[in-house]
């Protein structure tokens, strides 16, 4: 490798050390700075902030990064007096050296990434004009011993023993292939379950032929394969579990480490305004996914300091409100399964729901007739819109019209969700949701209209099976009595797009939903089973769909659609939308490319379509839903097209039901076994191609009506 | 390896002749400025009309029954497939195409790279085979629609009229689709 290359890959290996020191500093920094008069520092924290400062002068003149030395030089020079006193750090001092902290990095990062970055002369001059007076070091306890001790002679500090342990620094990369790696083995787990499962269901078929002498020896090997495959599965899971848990010591940051700039926003944004607020973080010894916190700390960063700025009241303004001059802002920071749970919440003066109104009519973020369609709860989502702000000037820190729709974009990105709740002056709170590469999450799969859905376990209050004497329909909205509470009541095929929405008959599946203090029963078909899987998010593509926080892999390969929770709490005014659309079509189709063909083109129509595999199934939805048309393929496995148009002329019920039958079979004698069978229409595969589905379909309706 | 006579007569009809093109195609290997001055698409039917993929971005062509319907998505999104232990999206190329409809319906899928590092599948009416087609026309055609989601060419042999799929055209507006309740 080349000299030049090869120092090049120093500075950028030193970046990231510097960071870390950079971190540190700021973070002791910050502590100092709020030492009180005659109180001790914080132990170690000079020591660590006076070392930092000298391997970063060493470490950058090695480098031959001159200008960089020069100001971590200066740097110790002005933090000498402080640390000869062994006291607190002045606010303006601080000011300038976090200043200074920041700027170094920005030109260092600038310098390894080839760039040309500002020139810290600037940086120098100022740290120059710092001049400290005696009055100006407030004194600490003497102690001091500790930090004292850790310098040599000269007063440079003593360099910590290398870790004993080592490390490597390893590209994240090779990580996550281990990552997949590991999902192989967790797939390979569910799948010796799966047979496991086969075996069983094997042993009762042959039990329940009776032959139970004839199949004893069958019956016995088969019984010690399932006994042997379920050892293996747990053997299996163990060791997934604990190469879990080391991936998740490799792949994770506790997360304090995302303290520190929230307290420096903190700090900055209290000292700009003149406000006074403490930051409290609750979860930091968690551990996180790294890649997820470092996405999540340009969105937090602004939410905090959003709280601050537009939150949290002048301290003059809140005694008035009979609350304490300084606000407080938390930071609360949870994992769920594989679902990472973030919330900024802070006691200001709360969103004012007029204000959204006024300002995103006034900055055109929304019109008026859709303003007046919207809740209360979807007027506060306004503020994730572009272009949103009811700052009344623009400064350093907001009012630009450009904030929580980044917030909204940045967590959009990692697949995951923010949402907003406010009470006017007790404070506003944000929660985001991201799902993380590590871990899996608990999940109950449920069936509804032949699609299986997952549903995590964390909003599953309960299982309860439907009951007539708990149904009340009122203004076509279903409601379960539950435990006396009274729920809103979905059905999940209908929510989904699958059906139209379905009464539970006595004894059917409900799921209750619990999410943040909303509560919804959900109508499924069959529980199946519950399972440890992890969440996967969606293409580019899906990632719209405010139905699903992501998609989890099945043993036998298949995906399973992991439902949001918010979403299904959420779902009244959906379902009334859907209800209130009333031309409806069936599409028979065994070809899953062709569904989606004809669904896409019946839409265009403005039907609303649903779907079935099989004239089986289709014959089923008939005896429960009306549908202005069907359209079915001819040729199918089990009962075909033709066949099924039979039985639905053969049924008082569904006699007038308007059939139009697809084929790729466009000769006269299939066409003319169609017709006599009762179809109303004849249409080839060719015709389709040709666009003439949707004027068949609606000649087809225009002629049952007539006739 | 050795080829006996006659080794494809117990092969069905369709097959045999793929694999005597096939052969017919390697017996004639051009000469390397001629294998220069080519590029090899990946060529498939949909309706009436032949469409084709630049080969080098395919990347599997696997069963439609691999594929996962997603309830709620857009009309143009099929489902989803696990391809390199990836969700992928699988797309009716009909419907991105605004065609109304096809001949067959669609056995296989699929999986190309358009080039922005996520890879997508569409579906396809029959597994498409490689043909060469002159670099130039591709250019000339490209050139003349330098934004569109299809370039027609007509191959030299035949004279067949053929769609030329620009991926990156075609996928692009779908790429971050916001579609859903």
């Amino acid at each position: 490798m080349a000299r030049d290359q090869l120092l090049e890959n120093l500075v950028r290996d030193f970046v990231g050390e510097a960071d870390e020191l950079v971190q540190q500093t700021t973070r002791n920094l910050l502590a100092l700075e709020r030492v009180k008069a005659g109180a001790e520092p914080p132990a170690g924290a000079h020591a660590e902030v006076a070392r930092a400062l000298h391997t970063l002068k060493g470490s950058a003149a090695t480098l031959g990064l001159s200008e960089f030395s020069e100001v971590a030089h200066r740097l110790e020079d002005v933090y000498a007096p402080v640390l000869a006193a062994h006291a607190g750090v002045p606010a303006a001092l601080a000011d300038t050296l976090l200043r200074a902290l920041d700027a170094s990095m920005e030109w260092l990062r600038a310098r390894a990434a080839g760039r040309d970055g500002l020139g810290l002369d600037v940086i120098v001059q100022q740290i120059a004009a710092v001049a400290l007076s005696p009055e100006e070091l407030t004194p600490g306890a003497p102690s001091g011993a500790e930090d004292r001790a850790k310098q040599d002679a000269s007063g440079a500090p003593v360099a910590e023993p290398a870790d004993p342990a080592g490390g490597w620094r390893v590209a994240m990369r090779h990580i996550v292939a281990l990552m997949r790696e590991v999902d192989r083995l967790r797939e390979l787990r569910l799948r010796i379950d799966q047979r496991a499962r086969d075996v069983e269901h094997a042993l009762e078929g042959l039990a329940r032929l009776g032959m139970l002498a004839q199949t004893a020896e069958p019956r016995a090997v088969l019984m010690g394969v399932r006994t042997a495959m379920a050892r293996d599965g747990a053997d299996l899971g163990e060791l997934v579990e604990g190469l879990d848990d080391a991936i998740k010591e490799v792949c994770t940051l506790p997360v304090r480490t995302l303290l520190e700039p929230l307290e420096r926003a903190v700090r900055d944004v209290c000292r700009a305004r003149g406000k006074q607020a403490s930051l409290h973080l609750v979860g930091g010894e968690l551990s996180l996914d790294r890649r997820v916190l470092e996405a999540l700390r340009g969105a937090l960063l602004h939410l905090v300091r959003n709280a601050v700025d537009h939150g949290i009241e002048l301290p003059e303004v809140r005694r008035a409100a009979g609350k304490a001059p300084e606000g407080t802002i938390d930071v609360r920071v949870e994992q769920q399964g594989n679902i990472a749970f973030l919330e900024v919440a802070d006691d200001g003066g709360g969103l004012d729901a007029a204000r959204i109104r006024e300002t995103a009519e006034r900055h055109s973020v929304v019109t008026r007739a859709e303003l007046d369609r919207m809740g209360p709860a979807e007027v506060m989502q306004l503020v994730f819109r572009a272009g949103f702000t009811t700052a009344d000037t623009v400064t350093e820190i907001s009012g630009r019209g450009v904030g929580l729709d980044v917030v909204r974009n940045q967590i959009q990105a990692l697949h995951g969700s923010v949402d907003v709740s406010s009470v006017p002056g007790q404070g506003t709170r944000f929660t985001l949701s991201v799902p993380t590469d590590i871990g899996t999450s608990p999940m109950l799969l449920a069936r509804a209209s032949g699609a299986v859905f997952g549903l995590p376990m964390l909003a599953l209050e309960g299982v309860v099976r439907a009951r007539q004497d708990r149904l009340h329909l009122a203004r076509g909205q279903a409601r379960f009595e539950h435990e006396d509470r009274v729920l809103p009541l979905f059905d999940l095929g209908a929510l989904a797009g699958l059906r139209q929405a379905l009464t539970p008959s006595e004894g059917q599946p409900l799921l209750v939903v619990h999410v943040r203090g909303q509560r919804a029963a959900v109508l499924v078909d069959e529980i199946l089973h519950d399972l440890e899987l992890a969440i996967q998010p969606l293409p580019p593509e899906l990632s719209g769909i405010q139905a699903y926080q992501g998609a989890a892999s099945l043993a036998d390969g298949e995906f399973v659609m992991v439902l949001r929770p918010e979403w299904l709490v959420r779902a009244e005014r959906r379902a009334e939308e859907v209800a209130a659309s009333a031309r409806r079509a069936l599409v028979i189709d065994d070809s899953l490319t062709a569904r989606a063909m004809h669904r896409a083109i019946l839409e265009s129509g403005g039907f609303t379509v649903h779907a079935l595999p099989s004239a089986a199934d289709a014959v089923a939805r008939l005896r429960q839903t009306t549908y202005a048309v069907v359209v079915c393929d001819v040729a199918m496995a089990g009962m075909d097209g033709v066949a099924f148009t039979r039985l639905v002329r053969g049924h008082p019920d569904t006699r007038g039901v308007p059939v139009v039958l697809v084929s790729a079979r466009d000769d006269a004698a299939n066409r003319a076994a169609g017709i006599a069978a009762g179809a109303d229409a004849y249409v080839s595969k060719k015709d389709c191609a040709a666009g003439l589905l949707l004027s068949e379909v609606s000649a087809a309706i225009a002629r049952r009506s007539a006739g | 390896m050795k080829v006996r006579e006659g080794a494809n007569a117990d092969l069905p009809g369709d097959v045999a002749e793929v694999l005597r093109v096939r052969a017919e195609r390697l017996r004639a290997k051009p000469a390397a400025d001629e294998e220069a001055s080519e590029v090899w698409v990946a060529e498939f039917p949909l309706g009436d009309d032949r469409f084709a993929l630049p080969l080098e971005a395919l990347r599997a062509v696997l069963p439609l029954s691999l594929v996962t319907p997603v309830p709620l998505s857009p009309p143009h999104v099929v489902g989803v497939l696990r391809f390199d232990r990836r969700i992928i999206s699988v797309l009716s190329l009909a419907s991105l195409l605004g065609s109304p409809g096809w001949r067959q319906d669609p056995t296989v899928v699929v999986v190309v790279d358009p080039g922005w590092g996520r890879l997508a599948a569409l579906d396809c009416e029959a597994i498409p085979r490689a043909l060469p087609i002159p670099a130039a026309a591709v250019e000339a055609a490209r050139a003349a629609h330098p934004a569109g989601q299809l370039v027609e060419i007509v191959t030299p042999g035949d004279r067949h009229r053929l769609n030329l799929i620009d991926l990156r055209n075609l996928l692009e507006l779908r790429r971050e689709g916001r579609h859903g309740a």
